[in-house]
């Protein structure tokens, strides 16, 4: 028995420290789907490294949340350089967190559309939430989110305690709704299929048939006209505005190596990988002219509406007790 | 003398040594969530409609999911005593399997059968919805069940064969007979289930987080998950953690003092002297007992055609090697250290009982299986935020990991382990004093009486340990995959042929081990 215990203990140590890398120049954080086998991970990397020379290192965490969580929990022992995906309806939180330093970059190049001054925090890509229909089923799709949550379409979301689409739809309903949105989540739960814990919980089920409508972004049609040669997922437009979504990138006060993480930062706003993240992160670029598959011209054009960062930020708990408050009674 | 009293000395130091260390854990965790936010439980939060509906919800899916469990259990042992059935082992051995299946190959195969394109869905007409209320309820009773048959049974088996030679004599009628002798032959034991199931689903949480559905259907144990998530609200979570900890904990000290039966042991399942039922009786002992293995296999089946929805040639085997490795060295450290602890552990609770300090055992044994109560997202977060800042956990996250393992996995040892090393010490200690054996001397005696228990309960938790997955989601890393962690991953992104190949491979694996397990007992 003793003889056994060893060897799985030199297993055990043999697993362990095989998964041990020398200290990488730059450490990034992100979210795991960021960094998986079809995210732009692996290709900005590669793309990066050809650049400086160096050796930068992608640790992948849950989601943007989770990137946040952990910064709070290291504080100044933090081994990020950069952090990459938190988005900015975030992005107060982490500012509030002092560990985040200016980025010195020239933001002149950014689309005008996105009015982007921030000292802090750069624009890596963004998109606008939208519900998916598929056009063989739906004829007529809704015009505007009051006419969904009046509907009684079969509704997918995700939660806004925990994914993203979640927190937009969230926002969705304060600037559509104001004072009466509890009573607009009351009307959209009575005919909601499931509320989901992340995004591609609620897309997969909407593919597989399970709804009429699932939240998502203006460029899931894209997707699927690139991967797979089908056009009839498409985006309903609504006549309120769309929420935005801007993911961002930031070096931190901590980093032992700030030019290298400027660079990288200046990088990722650079052509070359504007154009590698829309098709592999299904985000619009945030520098104009960057050649895409044409797929990306056909997308909608939407007007945007929401709140700042920082109204966002005083806002989310009250917001979040009575979304909960509303959906589960 | 004097050295054996020493020795003795050193086995009780040894014990409470372990408890402290378990205790530490619990307690390091909290302090790492208290200590991080500055701030204790937020109590404004029990006047929120939110939380009423929460905790009325843990409370009501999981006495309904017991109740539930209970009274199908109850049939299904009555036949399996009476019945003479064919494949009564395997049956038994379904049950533990069934018991101890990975709540993600669970949810799998019940997406499968019952979800909105589930084999079985165009069955349960247009209004069916699994997610909810509904698929809570079915994957408790899944799990649950079938250890309460085992339990009865046992229950039922620990009737002396006088009672029913009684029976015969005073020709007691049916309804007499379940009266006066089923029944209070198995109060202990359902006392002692509805405790132990409500605990176990009250704290349900992979289950509620994929079945679910949203705020509607949400537990405790849920909730605290979703307060730590994008609030980062840790005065929300704690007030969620103690109310989780008080109420599980309470009912679990109820248990205690409601005395103890022999768990999953069956000991004899030789046949006694068992009233023949009539003819009709028969026949529905019969329907029950196919009824029972069709409920246990279809979950299981339901996975295959999966493997045929989309196309696998891409994918190769050799994925899935490196993971399984993974989680069988896991899971053995875990067990092994689970079962080194609780035997450490019961010591002084034995010591305590043969001194006929009952309180002081009973606080002892609360303690030693207090991870089974405590809120085990709590647990696993409160000591990330205590250890993140001093530890790569990046890189070396897997000691974690198997900690956590091993904490969760020790009071199903302890529970096992207990009744055993309690009868032997009821039945032998005073003896063995008497002859004044030393201490090799005792182990020899003590050894063949335990071992049949002790490999029981070393596959249980084996088989636990290999299931787990709730901890290694938040602590996973790219270095190194589990088995269940692949099998969530490829769930994540909707690669069900993958996630229902991984998954079968992780069920024969436990499979094989309760096959293995239940030989090597019965040889034992």
């Amino acid at each position: 028995m003793r003889n056994v215990l060893n060897r799985m203990t030199v297993l055990l140590s043999g697993l362990t420290l095989a998964g041990t890398v020398q200290s990488a120049d730059l450490t990034v954080y992100t979210y795991d789907s960021f960094i998986s086998e079809w995210g732009p991970g692996p290709q900005l990397e590669k793309a990066f490294e050809q650049h400086c020379q160096c050796d930068i290192e992608f640790i992948g965490v849950e989601d943007g949340v989770s990137i946040l969580n952990r910064l709070r929990i290291e504080g100044e022992r933090t081994k990020a350089d950069v952090i990459l995906g938190i988005d900015d309806a975030l992005m107060e939180e982490t500012r509030a967190t002092g560990l985040i330093t200016e980025h010195q970059q020239d933001l002149s190049p950014l689309k005008a559309e996105l009015n982007w001054q921030d000292p802090q925090f750069v624009p890596v890509d963004y998109g606008y939430f939208a519900f998916i229909y598929d056009s063989r089923k739906i004829s007529q799709p809704v015009t505007s989110l009051k006419a969904l949550v009046e509907s009684d379409a079969r509704v997918l979301y995700q939660d806004p305690r925990t994914s993203t689409p979640g927190q937009g739809l969230m926002m969705w309903m304060k600037a559509v709704y104001g004072e009466q949105s509890s009573q607009g989540w009351q009307q959209l739960a009575g005919h909601t299929v499931t509320v989901t814990k992340g995004w591609w919980e609620a897309y997969s089920m909407f593919l597989k048939g399970s709804a009429d409508y699932v939240l998502s972004y203006t460029t899931s049609p894209a997707y699927h006209q690139l991967n797979e040669q089908t056009s009839h997922y498409k985006a309903a437009p609504f006549s309120e505005g769309h929420i935005a979504q801007v993911e961002l990138a930031a070096v931190t006060r901590t980093s032992q190596n700030p030019v290298l993480a400027r660079r990288f930062v200046s990088f990722l706003t650079s052509d070359e990988a504007q154009r590698i993240i829309p098709v592999t992160n299904w985000m619009l670029p945030v520098r104009d002219n960057v050649e895409l598959p044409p797929a990306f011209d056909q997308l909608m054009q939407p007007t945007r509406i929401g709140f700042s960062a920082s109204e966002m930020a005083d806002q989310r708990k009250g917001w979040l007790r009575e979304w909960r408050n509303a959906a589960a009674l | 003398m004097i050295l054996s009293r020493l020795k003795h000395h050193s086995d009780t130091v040894a014990g409470l040594t372990s408890l402290a260390a378990m205790v530490l854990i619990s307690v390091a965790a909290f302090y790492g969530l208290i200590g991080f936010s500055g701030q204790g439980a937020d109590w404004q939060l029990l006047s929120d409609n939110y939380y009423q509906s929460i905790l009325l919800f843990s409370i009501k899916q999981a006495a309904l999911s017991m109740l539930l469990a209970l009274l199908l259990a109850w049939p299904v042992a009555r036949a399996l005593y009476y019945g003479r059935l064919p494949f009564q082992h395997s049956f038994l051995s379904l049950c533990i399997l069934c018991f101890v299946m990975p709540t993600l190959v669970l949810i799998t195969g019940l997406v499968a059968l019952l979800g909105r394109d589930g084999l079985l869905t165009p069955l349960l007409g247009e209004s069916w919805n699994l997610y909810g209320l509904n698929g809570i309820l079915i994957a408790h009773i899944y799990l649950n069940l079938p250890f309460a048959v085992r339990v009865l049974l046992q229950a039922l088996h620990n009737i002396p064969d006088l009672s029913w030679k009684l029976a015969v004599q005073l020709k007691f009628s049916p309804w007499q007979r379940l009266r006066l002798i089923e029944l209070p032959a198995l109060r202990g034991a359902f006392l002692q289930l509805s405790g132990f199931i409500f605990v176990l689903c009250f704290n349900s949480f992979a289950v509620v987080l994929a079945l679910g559905g949203g705020p509607r259907a949400t537990t405790l144990e849920v909730a605290i998950y979703q307060a730590l998530k994008y609030d980062f609200n840790i005065p929300e979570a704690l007030t969620l953690a103690w109310s989780q900890l008080l109420i599980a904990g309470a009912l679990f000290l109820l248990i205690a003092r409601a005395g103890r039966s022999n768990w999953l042991a069956v000991d004899t399942l030789s046949h006694q002297f068992t009233p023949q039922p009539g003819l009709f009786s028969q026949w529905g002992h019969r329907a029950v007992y196919l009824l029972s293995w069709l409920g246990m296999l279809l979950p299981m089946l339901a996975l295959i055609p999966g493997l045929y929805q989309s196309d696998l040639s891409r994918f190769s085997l050799s994925a899935l090697v490196q993971p399984t490795l993974t989680s069988l060295v896991l899971a053995l450290v875990s067990a092994s250290t689970a079962i080194t602890l609780a035997w450490l552990m019961l010591i002084p609770i034995r010591q305590a009982r043969l001194q006929q300090h009952n309180r002081r055992a009973m606080v002892l044994e609360w303690l030693s299986t207090h991870s089974l109560v405590a809120p085990a997202m709590v647990i696993s977060v409160g000591l990330y935020i205590l250890l993140l800042p001093h530890f790569d956990l990046d890189h070396h996250g897997i000691w974690l990991v198997l900690l956590l393992n091993c904490a969760l996995v020790v009071p199903y040892a302890v529970q096992q382990l207990r009744p055993r090393l309690l009868q032997y010490d009821a039945q032998y200690q005073h003896l063995s004093q008497n002859l004044k054996l030393s201490r090799r001397q005792r182990w020899w005696v003590e050894w063949p009486f335990i071992k049949p228990t002790f490999i029981s309960t070393f596959a249980l938790i084996l088989l636990l340990a290999l299931g787990d997955v709730a901890i290694i989601s938040i602590f996973g890393s790219d270095d190194w995959t589990t088995l269940p962690l692949l099998i969530y991953s490829y769930a994540g992104s909707y690669r069900i042929a993958e996630a229902s190949l991984a998954s079968l491979l992780l069920l024969l694996i436990c499979a094989l081990i309760v096959w293995a397990f239940e030989r090597a007992r019965h040889h034992a």
